[in-house]
C-alpha cells in the first residue's frame, strides 16, 4: 500500500501492519491498556514510517481498538459507572498537568525512571519478590 | 538542577506506590495471615441493642450480636449457646451480590477432555465467609499452604465446615459452552441447561473460590465453643466491604441452625460502594493514584494503563475484569482530543490509521472475551512479561544510537508541524 503524506510517498507493508496492529489490539483490550507504546515501534521499527507520519495515524488506529474494547467491555458487564466517574477527572486533570511539568523533566530521566519501574513492577508480578 | 529534582519527585512517588503496593500483597494466598480480629468500638454502633433470638426447636441454638450496625466495616462479637459438645459454625454473607465466573479448561480425571465451559453468575454474595471452631486453625493453616492450587469444596470437607454451606450453593449458576470459533468471533458460547441441585453447588464452591481466591477471605478459626455449649466468636466485616445487611447464622448441623441476626453495614463519604465490583473504597485513593500515573504516563510517552492496571488489582481487591473495562474507557478521550488536535493540521494519515485501525477493531473485538477467561494470577503472570517487554523498548529508546536518531526525527517532525500548522492557519484566514 502507498501512503502519501505531506508530499512523500512511502511505501508500507499493509499485511505486516494488520497482523501486528491486529495481536496488538487483543493483547491491549484483553488488559485494558491502550498499546501506543507498542504501536509506535510498529509502525517505525516494523513498517520503515518516519516519526512524524506515525505519531498521528498510530492515534486513530489505536482509536479504533479503544472504542471497539469499551464497546465490548461494557457489554460484558466489565464496567463500573462510579469507578470510571472517579478515574475519568483524574485523568483529565493529569492532562492537563502533564504538559506543564513536562518542559521542565528530561524525558531521557523519565524513560530511565520509567524502566527501573517497570522492572520492579513486572517482577512483583511475576512474583519474584 | 531543576530537571533532576523533579524526576527525584516523580522516582520517590513511584517508589512510594510499589512499597504501598507490597503491603496490600500480604493478603495474597499462601502468606498465611490470620484475620486481625480488632475490638472495634464504635460510639455510633448501638452496642446495648442485643439482640437474642430463640429458636430451632430441637436443638437449644441460640445466637445474640453484640452489635446491629457497623461503619465501613468492624467486629462484632457473637454469641450464643449450642447443644453441649457439637462444634458450632458461623455462616455469614451479605446482602449484596456480585458477580463471579470461573473459565473450566482443567482435564477431566476420567475422560481426559478438557469441558472449556464458562461457569457465570451474578448472585455471588459480595462478602462470604463460614467462621470454624479455633480448635481448627491448624488445619486451616495446611490448607493456606498448598497455595493458589487449594480447593474450597476440599476443605470445606476437611473443615467440617460443609454444614454450614448453603448461601452461594443456591446461587443460579449459567454455564456456556466454549467453541474456539465461539470465542474468536468473541460469543461466550451456547447456553447449556441449568444443573441440578448437587452440581450447582459444586461448581458454587469453585465461583466462590474464583470470586474470594484465598482461604482466609471465606474461612476463619475464631469459634472458642465451650464444654457447656456456649460459644463466642468474633465476626469481622473488613475495610472495603459491600455496605447492607449481613446476616449471621449459627449451624451445628445440616438441619440446625439458629435464627439469623442481620448487620447493617454502613460506608459514608468518601468511601463509596462499586457495585459491580462488590468493592467498597476510599474515592481519593483511586482518583490520586490515577492522576499520578496519568502524568507520569504522559511525560514517559506511553499510556498510564499499563501501570494502572497492575496497581489497581494489586492495591484493591477489584476483579481485574472491572479494571479493564473501566480503564480503557478512561483514555477514550483523551485518544479522541489527540486525533481531532492533529487531524485539525491535517497530521493523520487517514488511510494508513484507518487501515491498521479495522485490524485493530477486529482485535479489540476479541481481547474483551478473553478477560474474563483467565483469573487473576494468569493476568497479573501475562501483565509482568508485557511491562517486561514494555521495560525493554523503553530501555532501547535511552540508548544512544535511538536518541541520535530520535533528535532527527523530532527536528523533521517539528518541521512537519509547523508547516501543517501554518497552513491550516492560512486556510482560516
Amino acid at each position: 500500500m502507498v501512503v502519501e503524506f505531506w508530499g512523500h510517498e512511502f511505501k508500507v507493508n499493509i499485511v505486516l501492519g494488520c497482523i501486528g496492529g491486529f495481536l496488538i489490539a487483543v493483547v491491549s483490550s484483553m488488559f485494558g491498556f491502550g498499546g501506543g507504546p507498542f504501536m509506535v515501534p510498529l509502525m517505525t521499527v516494523g513498517l520503515g514510517l518516519p516519526m512524524y507520519v506515525v505519531v498521528g495515524s498510530s492515534l486513530l488506529a489505536i482509536f479504533f481498538n479503544t472504542l471497539m474494547g469499551t464497546m465490548r467491555h461494557y457489554q460484558f458487564g466489565n464496567f463500573d459507572m462510579l469507578f470510571f466517574l472517579i478515574m475519568f477527572p483524574a485523568a483529565i486533570l493529569g492532562g492537563f498537568i502533564a504538559p506543564q511539568i513536562a518542559k521542565r523533566v528530561s524525558p531521557l530521566t523519565v524513560k530511565r525512571v520509567a524502566v527501573a519501574g517497570l522492572v520492579l513492577l513486572a517482577l512483583n508480578l511475576l512474583g519474584v519478590y | 538542577m531543576k530537571r533532576f529534582w523533579v524526576s527525584v519527585i516523580i522516582a520517590l512517588s513511584a517508589t512510594v506506590f510499589m512499597f504501598y503496593q507490597n503491603g496490600a500483597f500480604a493478603e495474597k494466598p499462601g502468606e498465611t495471615k490470620a484475620p486481625v480480629a480488632k475490638e472495634v468500638k464504635k460510639p455510633e454502633a448501638k452496642t446495648e441493642q442485643k439482640q437474642e433470638i430463640k429458636l430451632d426447636m430441637s436443638a437449644a441454638l441460640t445466637i445474640q450480636a453484640d452489635k446491629t450496625s457497623l461503619d465501613n466495616g468492624g467486629t462484632i462479637t457473637v454469641t450464643g449457646t449450642a447443644p453441649a459438645g457439637k462444634p458450632v459454625y458461623l455462616e455469614v454473607w451479605a446482602e449484596k451480590k456480585v458477580r463471579a465466573s470461573r473459565f473450566d479448561a482443567d482435564k477431566d480425571k476420567e475422560t481426559g477432555k478438557r469441558p472449556y465451559i464458562l461457569y457465570m453468575t451474578y448472585e455471588m454474595p459480595a462478602h462470604y465467609k463460614i467462621y470454624i471452631p479455633k480448635d481448627k486453625k491448624e488445619d486451616l493453616e495446611k490448607i493456606k499452604k498448598e497455595g493458589k492450587k487449594w480447593a474450597y469444596s476440599k476443605a470445606l470437607k476437611d473443615l467440617g465446615a460443609d454444614i454450614a454451606y448453603s448461601i452461594p450453593a443456591k446461587a443460579k449458576i449459567d454455564r456456556y459452552q466454549a467453541t474456539l470459533m465461539g470465542s474468536i468471533i468473541g460469543s461466550r458460547g451456547e447456553l447449556l441447561s441449568p444443573m441440578d441441585e448437587k452440581e450447582n453447588k459444586k461448581r458454587s464452591m469453585q465461583l466462590v473460590k474464583a470470586r474470594f481466591r484465598s482461604p482466609g477471605k471465606v474461612l476463619a478459626p475464631t469459634v472458642e465453643v465451650n464444654p457447656d455449649g456456649t460459644y463466642k466468636a468474633q465476626v469481622t466485616i473488613p475495610k472495603g466491604s459491600a455496605p447492607g445487611k449481613y446476616t449471621v447464622v449459627a449451624v451445628v448441623d445440616k438441619n440446625v441452625k439458629s435464627q439469623p441476626v442481620t448487620i447493617e453495614n454502613s460506608i459514608s463519604f468518601p468511601n463509596v460502594y462499586l457495585s459491580n465490583a462488590g468493592t467498597s473504597l476510599n474515592l481519593f485513593g483511586p482518583f490520586f493514584l490515577t492522576l499520578g500515573i496519568v502524568i507520569f504516563g504522559v511525560l514517559m510517552g506511553a499510556g498510564g494503563g499499563f501501570i494502572m492496571n497492575p496497581l489497581l488489582v494489586s492495591i484493591w481487591p477489584l476483579p481485574h475484569t472491572i479494571v479493564a473495562g473501566t480503564v480503557m474507557p478512561t483514555v477514550l478521550f483523551s485518544q479522541a482530543s489527540g486525533i481531532y488536535n492533529y487531524s485539525k493540521i491535517k497530521f493523520i494519515s487517514w488511510k494508513l490509521g484507518v487501515g491498521i485501525g479495522l485490524a485493530m477493531v477486529v482485535g479489540g473485538f476479541i481481547g474483551p472475551k478473553l478477560t474474563e477467561m483467565i483469573t487473576l494470577e494468569q493476568f497479573k503472570f501475562v501483565f509482568g512479561w508485557i511491562l517486561l517487554i514494555l521495560a525493554g523498548l523503553m530501555f532501547w529508546q535511552t540508548t544512544p544510537g535511538y536518541i541520535a536518531k530520535n533528535k532527527k526525527e523530532q527536528a523533521i517532525l517539528k518541521e512537519f508541524k509547523k508547516k501543517a500548522e501554518e497552513s491550516a492557519k492560512g486556510k482560516q484566514g
